[in-house]
C-alpha cells in the first residue's frame, strides 16, 4: 500500500512536470497560477493549518518576495535567483520582527491584528524610492513560460516536502500542541514563542518565494497588486476547502478551486463571481473541515456524511 | 486507496482544464476577429464599461459601412470579448487564450495601466498587435517593445497644453506651484511637467506631493500665498480638488490661475462648488465636438449621439479612445493591404488619420501624443480654452481675489 501511494505521488508528478510539453499554452499560464496558489495554501497551511494561528498577513510574505526580486532586479540589475533569496531574507526578517509581538495575540485577535499588516506595508512601500513608490517596478520580460511552470512545480514540491516533515518531527508534533493547546503545549516543554515564530517563518519564506517568481512571471509590481488582502483571503479558501493541517489538503484545495473558477470565468463570464462564492459557501456547509477529511469518512458514512455536517451546523 | 482517489481527481480536473481551453469554434473566412479581455465585473468594471460598449459601437458600424476592405475583397470585423474580472492574472491567460487558441487576428486593450503593462507582454511575444486606449503610464512604452499602440494621452503630457498656454498669457505668471497626489498616475504627471515648466521658462517655487485622500490643504495653501505664487497646478483626485478650492476660498488664496488634472470636466464638480468652480482650469483629452471628424461616425457630436441613444449614458475619453483603437487597426489592415500581423504593426506605426477623438498616429514607441484640450469654468459655462492646434477662446484671467468675485 505504501510504495504504491508513492508510485502514484511520483506518477503524477511526472504528469504534473510534463504539462509544458503536451499542454497548451494557456495550460500553462494557469498551472503556474494555480501551482503558486497551492505554495501560498501550503505555506498558510504551516502557521494556519498546523500552528492554527489564522494569518491574514501571508500577503505581506508575498508582497515583500515580489519586492525582493523586483528590486534586485530592475533596480540593482542583479539576476533572478538572488532577488528570490532577497526576497526570502526580507520575509524571514519580517516574520522574527513581527511575530514576537503579534504571534503573543490568540485567535481571533492574532486574525485581526495580522489583518492590518498588508495595508499598512503598501503605505510604507508607496514611500520607499528604492521600491519605485506608488509607480511600481517594471522587470525585465522573459518569456519562458515553461520555465516558470517548473519553478512554480519544484516550489509546490519543496512546500509540500516541507510540510510532510512536519507531520513527522519534533517541531511539528509541537505546532499541533500548541493548536489543540497552548498551555498544555508550553507545560509539556514546547518552545511555544519559538515554534510560532519559526512556523510563521517558514510559512513567509514559501510565500515570498512563490512572491517573487510571480513577480518575474508578470513583469510589473505595485504596492496594491504586491499587498493584496484579497490573495490571503484566496489561500484560506483553498487551504481550508482542502483540509487545514493535512499534508496534501492545500495542494488539492488550491488546484481543484483554481480549475473552478478558470471555467466559471471562460465559460459563464457575467455570474462567474456569484457561482464562486456559492462553490465556497457549500463547500463550507456540506464539508466543513475540507476534501481531506471528505475523502478519508466518506467510505465510512456514505452520502450521511454530507447530512451529518448540516445538522452540525444546526441551520 | 483514499490516496487513489486524490490523485485520479486532480488528474480529471486538469484534463477538465485541458479540455476546455481547446479550440472554441473556426474563424470565418473573410472575416477580422479582434480579441479583448476588459474589466467586465469587479472593481474598475465601472470603466470597463466603456470599452467593450466603444468596441462592439465601432465594430458595427464599420460592418454597416461595407466592412474593411483589404485589396479587393470586403472583410467583416467581428469581436471576441472575455470579461477579466478585474484580475490581472486571469487577463494575461485570456489574452494567451485570443491569441493561441481562438486565433485572433489583431488584438484591443484592456482598461488600467497595470492590465496593460502586464498584457502588453503577451501581445509582443505572440507577435500580433494590441491598439490599447485604457493605459496611459509611460512605462507601457519604454519597454522597446514593437507590439503595443497606446491611444490614451500619455500621463507625462497632462499638463502639456496648460503651459503652452501660460506662456501667452497677459500678464504672463513667471512662478508656479506643483502638487501631486502620491499615487502612480500624478507622480508621472508631475515628472512629465517639470521639465516642461523649464522649458517654457517658468520657475517651480513649489514642488510638493500629497497623500492621496488627504483633506487638509491649508498648510499649502499658506505657502502659495507667502511665496505669491501665480500659477498652481494640481494632479490628483476629485475629493481633493473640492477640498482644495474650498480651503482656498476660507483662506483667500487666490493665485493668478489654477489648474486640476480632473474634476473641472465633470457637472457633479462644477455643482459642487458652485459659484466657486468659477475660473478653475482644467482639462480634458476629448470633448465631443463636430470639429472632429470622423470616417465612420461623420464627427464626435455625432458619435456621442449614437453613444448615448444606444447604451444609455454619455460617453467619455474612455470610450472615444477604445473607438480611435478599433479605427486604429481598421485603418492599418486597409493600408497593409493584409491581415498578416506583422504587416499591420508596420502599417499601425505609419498610421495617420483624423477620428472623432482626435488625430491618430503613433511615436516610436507606440504611444500616441494627444495634447489635452485646457478648459475653464466661466460662469456657468465651460469653455475650451488651447488645443492641440492652439487657442481657442480667450481665458478669464487673471482670477480676481476672492472678495471681489
Amino acid at each position: 500500500m505504501k510504495t504504491a501511494r508513492t508510485m502514484l505521488l511520483l506518477a503524477a508528478l511526472a504528469v504534473l512536470a510534463a504539462v509544458p510539453w503536451f499542454g497548451s499554452d494557456v495550460l500553462i499560464q494557469f498551472g503556474i497560477n494555480a501551482l503558486l496558489l497551492a505554495v501560498l495554501a501550503q505555506g498558510w497551511n504551516v502557521i494556519g493549518g498546523y500552528a492554527g494561528y489564522a494569518s491574514f498577513g501571508n500577503s505581506v510574505f508575498y508582497g515583500l518576495g515580489s519586492y525582493g526580486v523586483a528590486i534586485a532586479m530592475a533596480q540593482w540589475q542583479l539576476p533572478f535567483w538572488v532577488g528570490l533569496l532577497f526576497g526570502a531574507a526580507l520575509a524571514v526578517v519580517f516574520a522574527v520582527l513581527i511575530g514576537m509581538p503579534v504571534l503573543r495575540l490568540r485567535g481571533h485577535y492574532f486574525a485581526i491584528a495580522t489583518l492590518a499588516l498588508a495595508q499598512v506595508m503598501a503605505a510604507i512601500v508607496s514611500n520607499v524610492k528604492l521600491a519605485g513608490r506608488n509607480v511600481g517596478l517594471v522587470l525585465p520580460p522573459l518569456n519562458n513560460d515553461p520555465l516558470f511552470y517548473e519553478f512554480s512545480l519544484l516550489l509546490l514540491v519543496l512546500a509540500t516536502l516541507t510540510v510532510y516533515w512536519l507531520t513527522r518531527s519534533r517541531f511539528g508534533f509541537g505546532l499541533i500542541a500548541i493548536r489543540e493547546n497552548e498551555e498544555g503545549a508550553a507545560v509539556m516543554g514546547v518552545n511555544t514563542t519559538l515554534y510560532k515564530t519559526v512556523a510563521f517563518a517558514i510559512s513567509g519564506v514559501f510565500s515570498a518565494l512563490a512572491g517573487g517568481i510571480h513577480a518575474y512571471w508578470v513583469t510589473f509590481i505595485d504596492p496594491e497588486s504586491a499587498f493584496d488582502i484579497g490573495l490571503n483571503v484566496k489561500m484560506i479558501i483553498m487551504a481550508v476547502f482542502g483540509g487545514p493541517g493535512t499534508v496534501f489538503g492545500p495542494v488539492v484545495g488550491a488546484l481543484s478551486l483554481s480549475a473552478v473558477s478558470e471555467l466559471l470565468s471562460s465559460e459563464i463570464t457575467s455570474f462567474a463571481g456569484l457561482f464562486f462564492g456559492v462553490v465556497v459557501v457549500v463547500a463550507v456547509v456540506l464539508m466543513p473541515r475540507g476534501l481531506a477529511d471528505v475523502l478519508r469518512r466518506f467510505r465510512g458514512t456514505g452520502w450521511r456524511y454530507f447530512g451529518e455536517n448540516i445538522r452540525s451546523h444546526q441551520l | 486507496m483514499n490516496f487513489v482517489f486524490k490523485i485520479s481527481r486532480l488528474s480529471a480536473l486538469l484534463m477538465f482544464a485541458a479540455a476546455v481551453s481547446m479550440p472554441s469554434g473556426e474563424v470565418l473566412a473573410k472575416e477580422i476577429v479582434l480579441g479583448a479581455s476588459v474589466q467586465l465585473t469587479g472593481p474598475v468594471a465601472n470603466t470597463g464599461r466603456y470599452y467593450r460598449d466603444a468596441y462592439q459601437l465601432a465594430i458595427d458600424r464599420v460592418n454597416a459601412a461595407g466592412g474593411v476592405k483589404i485589396g479587393n475583397e470586403s472583410y467583416k470585423l467581428a469581436l471576441k470579448l472575455y470579461d477579466n474580472q478585474s484580475d490581472v492574472n486571469l487577463s494575461v491567460r485570456q489574452y494567451t487564450q485570443l491569441v493561441s487558441q481562438d486565433k485572433v487576428d489583431f488584438l484591443l486593450g484592456p482598461f488600467a495601466s497595470n492590465f496593460a503593462l502586464a498584457d502588453s507582454a503577451v501581445s509582443e511575444k505572440y507577435r500580433i498587435p494590441m491598439v490599447q486606449g485604457g493605459g496611459a503610464s509611460d512605462q507601457i512604452f519604454s519597454r522597446g517593445f514593437k507590439y503595443i499602440f497606446g491611444t490614451l494621452a500619455p500621463a507625462s503630457n497632462y499638463f502639456g497644453s496648460t503651459i503652452e498656454m501660460l506662456s501667452g498669457l497677459d500678464p504672463a505668471p513667471k512662478s508656479v506651484a506643483l502638487l501631486y497626489a502620491d499615487d502612480a498616475f500624478d507622480v508621472s504627471v508631475a515628472e512629465g511637467t517639470r521639465p516642461k515648466l523649464k522649458k517654457a521658462g517658468l520657475t517651480l517655487v513649489l514642488d510638493e506631493r500629497y497623500s492621496t485622500n488627504a483633506t487638509d490643504f491649508s498648510s499649502l495653501l499658506a505657502q502659495i500665498k507667502s511665496k505669491n505664487i501665480d500659477a498652481v497646478l494640481v494632479a490628483g483626485h476629485e475629493t481633493e480638488i473640492l477640498n482644495f478650492v474650498r480651503q482656498a476660498k476660507s483662506l483667500a488664496v487666490a493665485p493668478k490661475m489654477y489648474s486640476f488634472t480632473v474634476g473641472v470636466p465633470s457637472e457633479d464638480f462644477r455643482k459642487a462648488l458652485g459659484k466657486d468652480a468659477d475660473y478653475a482650469f482644467g482639462m480634458t483629452a476629448w470633448l465631443p465636438s463636430t470639429d472632429l471628424k470622423d470616417r465612420w461616425f461623420g464627427d464626435a457630436a455625432q458619435f456621442a449621439a449614437v453613444y448615448k441613444a444606444k447604451f444609455g449614458y454619455d460617453p467619455d475619453y474612455h470610450a472615444a479612445s477604445g473607438v480611435a483603437d478599433v479605427e486604429a487597426l481598421v485603418q492599418a489592415a486597409e493600408m497593409a493591404g493584409s491581415t498578416d500581423p506583422a504587416k499591420v504593426r508596420d502599417a499601425l506605426s505609419k498610421v495617420k488619420f483624423d477620428s472623432l477623438y482626435g488625430p491618430i498616429a503613433f511615436d516610436e514607441n507606440g504611444q500616441i501624443d494627444l495634447p489635452q484640450t485646457v478648459i475653464q469654468v466661466q460662469g456657468d459655462r465651460l469653455v475650451a480654452i488651447y488645443g492641440g492646434n492652439g487657442k481657442i477662446a480667450g481665458p478669464k484671467y487673471p482670477m480676481p481675489a476672492w472678495d471681489v468675485r
